[in-house]
């Protein structure tokens, strides 16, 4: 005795035109990419160390290859079906469009699979998500690179898009510390950062090995080698919280004002989008408002660091 | 091209029981849906209930039951030996479980009560971690065996097997339950680890904590509450009691 | 909005048209807890007669019809060694009857959060858009704060609101579907009486509220009492359940997990409620918890439902339905809350010093 005049029609989302009633949603695919990964190629996979990989990978459709631009700073969320996703921060040029490189700690159970992985194989990734670092911004003066460990990784993009743009900086100084010799990222790039892109690059390591030559110590010793003209000077710190914590403050005293360094923050995002709360510090996103941040903001967020 | 992510093998599994009643591994055949895709990730080189066949050449091992004689201490250490995973299953392996309430005798009075007169040799009730190291544990009273069907897939695939944190009450509120303090029982389900989609307090059956501990619980604000409410401390106190699961939060 | 007066006889008859041709839900008596009071919830209705009209509030919340507590987001399915993704966003048609004026306040706040954000969720805006809701206005509980934040009236995000105004209802029309099914019955255009017994009774809900929370300046004073001994005190007493989160209208963090099928041919990604009164809310890779303390947890969930995040502009999102100080077995509330974080905050600004309690 079913009577139809009360029944409600079904709305199916899955139909463009319902999804495109609603001004907010009249792109249907960014609707759909909220949940629908990228599909991506590995296409090469470089052993940094036993702990990092660096991945490259290749978005399959060509279109869905366009339509992907992220800015240096941004992070995707990397998914190995099955397994899970994992926030990565993307190490490679944002001008280059054929390929995104990845660079991956060994941490979890997701990137233990993904050390598994081969070229070839598929992977699916979402975003980019996140903020980034402002290189129009810093454009016209010195910028002070600090990276320790895998700090590097994030700050690869933007050293990508400084050596594109080399004659908008003046100094760029590149300090990167670690805790030894050979957990070093990317010294095979190092000779090229330095001849080619003119970056003053400093290193050190907490132990030194018999072949070491550079500085040992904790990587604010690197500020001893370096002069900075603080008015015109802009900062990009990545690495563990203790490590920003100090180099910020020693900027701070350097008088580097705080609006112009730059850290990125690191959480366990679930979903990337601002919504499962996972990551949220103080009464910001990591995913939406950072991972960038500048340190006046860090400093005015509860638990940052 | 095989893909190395996504090729897996068999487990190569035997389930052992000691001091129990096998109804955690009559679980395994219970699901009829999907019993033939589980026993298709397992090898199963020795399992008393389902096969006469037994091959000591297993990987993963499921022991169930607690430990109640010398002889049992023998046989779980050979288990420990040969398995690559040894994984407590149910609540008599992970906690001791309805076994242990024999603690509360001399075992003289036990041995008396039960095989008057017979030269029968019994030892206070043990967890199987008070002798061996335990990889992973599946507690429960019955296991769930949809959760066991998830361990079993992470254990196939490489990825992560780990049980919830958070305690029942999580999942007694997905089925939009009462409360049973509300209506005045004592609930463990605060203090229990959750996984078992809160099947007791949903038939209005207060948890009896078979599941153990959730992680970092908040025992002294439990008492107070129990206190609070006006609950029967003694009856607190023997469902604390009944599966030997709280061991670690005495209560006095 | 369109305005119409209707006979509760009539309405009734209205409602079990509904009711009786989808799948409807709404109050039903469920238990009677020790003290002897009535617990309802949003449960299965298939006529009229089974609606607890008269019902004082539920337990759980409307939430969930929205925002599942469990819910598969997409499937992988496998094939010679490669994968396929589907995502697909299906929610079939549903009822609602009697949400509270502070239920729809809170589905309004997700709207903002899961929809009006920088990435909307499909699959909420599935099933808000498939969901037909009937509100009603209701005299307060002595408990319910939702008039300190002025979540008592609604004026949007439902299909018809229905104010009891004696022998009548006074309905609020908001959605064309609404207006069509109320053709087939008798409604009349509201006389000037009817809006006088309106008035009336909006007077009425809102003489009736006994319990006030101060809110003024709330963000700002959980930034300042970020370190309060206040969070301690009411950690002390959580018991990391969840339940508060579980029962919210409006909490809605969550936990993404990702699983092989068990035929190893697929597998899915879930969404599954979380509440970041849970242990492990903040652990990250490799194990660290950046909030291992009870009370950092308590303090979060209060920073997010009072203080709100950038995602919702800085609005609180707690409607103060006061479901969670209900269900809260150690007896956390956050009136007391509140007023507690309040004291210490004033005790600071009348002593030039540290507070006392802060050495």
């Amino acid at each position: 005795m079913h009577d139809m005049r009360f029944a409600i029609p079904r709305q199916d989302l899955n139909r463009e035109a319902f999804a495109s009633s609603i001004p907010e949603f009249n792109r249907r695919s960014d609707l759909m990419k909220t949940d629908m990964g990228y599909k991506c190629r590995i296409t090469n996979v470089v052993n940094l160390t036993d702990q990092e990989k660096l991945f490259q990978l290749r978005i399959v459709d060509p279109q869905e290859r366009r339509i992907f631009r992220f800015k240096p700073g941004q992070f995707l969320m990397l998914e190995l079906p099955g397994y899970g996703d994992v926030p990565i921060s993307i190490s490679s040029a944002s001008s280059n469009h054929e390929f995104l490189e990845l660079c991956i700690r060994k941490a979890g159970h997701v990137t233990s699979a993904l050390f598994r992985t081969e070229p070839g194989m598929h992977v699916a990734i979402r975003g980019p998500f996140g903020s980034s670092f402002p290189m129009d911004e810093m454009s016209g003066n010195n910028v002070l690179l600090v990276a320790g460990g895998l700090g590097i990784a994030p700050l690869r993009a933007p050293l990508f898009w400084i050596n594109e743009h080399r004659d908008r900086f003046h100094d760029v100084h590149l300090l990167y510390g670690a805790k030894e010799p050979s957990q070093l990222l990317f010294s095979y790039q190092f000779d090229e950062w330095k001849t080619i892109s003119h970056i003053r690059l400093h290193t050190i390591v907490e132990h030194a090995d018999a072949e070491w030559k550079e500085s040992t110590g904790m990587i604010t010793e690197l500020f001893r080698d370096i002069s900075i003209d603080a008015k015109h000077t802009y900062a990009i710190v990545c690495g563990p919280p203790v490590m920003f914590k100090f180099v910020c403050s020693y900027l701070d005293r350097l008088g580097i004002p705080m609006n112009r360094m730059f850290v990125s923050l690191e959480r366990r995002m679930h979903c990337g989008m601002g919504k499962c709360c996972r990551c949220m510090v103080g009464s910001t996103f990591t995913c939406i408002d950072g991972p960038v941040f500048d340190y006046w903001s860090v400093m005015n967020l509860k638990e940052a660091i | 091209m095989k893909n190395p992510v996504y090729t897996f093998e068999k487990l190569k599994f035997a389930s052992f029981e000691f001091t129990c009643c096998e109804g955690c591994q009559l679980q395994f055949a219970n699901r009829e849906a999907s019993l033939e895709a589980f026993f298709s990730l397992l090898d199963v080189r020795t399992f008393r209930e389902i096969s006469s066949e037994k091959h000591d050449d297993y990987d993963i091992a499921f022991v169930e039951g607690s430990i109640s004689r010398s002889d049992e201490i023998e046989r779980l250490l050979a288990i420990r030996r040969q398995a690559k995973t040894l994984v407590a299953f149910g609540t008599c392996a992970c906690f001791g479980g309805v076994n242990s309430l024999k603690n509360c005798h001399s075992m003289d009075e036990c041995i008396a009560e039960v095989y008057p007169g017979l030269p029968v040799e019994t030892l206070p009730i043990r967890k199987i971690s008070d002798f061996v190291k335990v990889d992973l544990s599946i507690p429960g009273c019955p296991v769930a065996k949809k959760e066991v069907e998830r361990i079993v897939v992470s254990l196939v695939t490489g990825s992560l097997a780990t049980l919830p944190k958070y305690p029942v009450c999580v999942e007694c509120k997905e089925q939009l339950n009462t409360c049973l303090f509300d209506l005045g029982e004592i609930c463990l389900g605060p203090i229990t680890r959750a996984g078992c989609d809160a099947v007791c307090t949903t038939g209005k059956t207060p948890c009896l904590g078979c599941r153990g501990p959730a992680d970092d619980i908040n025992f002294p604000a439990f008492l107070e509450l129990v206190g609070e409410r006006g609950l029967n401390r003694s009856d607190l106190k023997e469902k604390l009691g009944f599966y030997n699961a709280f061991e670690a939060y005495p209560c006095q | 909005m369109i305005y119409k007066v209707i006979s509760k006889a009539e309405f009734k008859r209205f409602i079990d048209a509904l009711v009786q041709n989808n799948s409807a839900f709404g109050p039903r008596l469920v238990d009677t807890d020790s003290r002897g009071e009535s617990v309802y919830q949003f449960q299965p209705v298939s006529s009229v007669e089974e609606i607890a009209f008269d019902y004082t509030r539920t337990a759980s919340s409307a939430k969930h019809f929205f925002l599942p507590f469990r819910e598969e987001l997409s499937q992988f399915h496998f094939h010679d060694d490669d994968w396929e993704q589907n995502v697909s966003y299906e929610a079939n048609p549903v009822v609602l009857v009697g949400l509270r004026a502070c239920d729809i306040s809170a589905l309004n706040i997700l709207d903002d959060v899961l929809l009006n954000s920088h990435f909307p969720s499909a699959c909420y805006l599935a099933k808000r858009k498939n969901t037909f809701v009937i509100g009603m206005d209701h005299l307060p509980l002595p408990d319910c704060f939702c008039k300190s934040l002025a979540h008592h009236t609604v004026s949007t995000g439902f299909n018809l609101f229905c104010s009891d105004i004696g022998e009548k209802y006074y309905l609020s029309i908001n959605s064309s579907k609404a207006f069509t099914y109320l053709k087939e019955f008798q409604t009349e255009e509201p006389s000037h009486e009817d809006n006088c017994l309106l008035t009336e009774r909006r007077k009425l809900i809102s003489r009736s509220f006994q319990t006030e929370v101060d809110v003024t300046s709330l963000p700002s004073i959980l930034d300042i009492e970020f370190d309060s001994p206040v969070w301690e005190k009411w950690g002390a007493k959580c018991l990391n359940c969840g339940t508060c989160a579980m029962v919210c209208p409006s909490c809605y963090c969550y936990s993404v997990e990702e699983r092989f099928n068990i035929d190893l041919k697929g597998a899915s990604r879930n969404r599954k409620l979380y509440s970041c009164n849970l242990v492990d809310f903040a652990v990250v890779a490799g194990g660290h918890n950046f909030r291992p303390k009870n009370g950092d947890r308590l303090k979060y969930r209060y920073y997010h439902q009072h203080r709100g995040f950038a995602e919702n502009a800085n609005q609180q999102i707690c409607v103060g339905c006061n479901r969670c100080g209900r269900a809260c077995l150690a007896g956390i509330n956050p009136k007391d809350v509140i007023n507690d974080l309040r004291m210490e905050k004033e005790s600071c600004m009348i002593c030039v010093s540290q507070s006392p309690a802060r050495t």
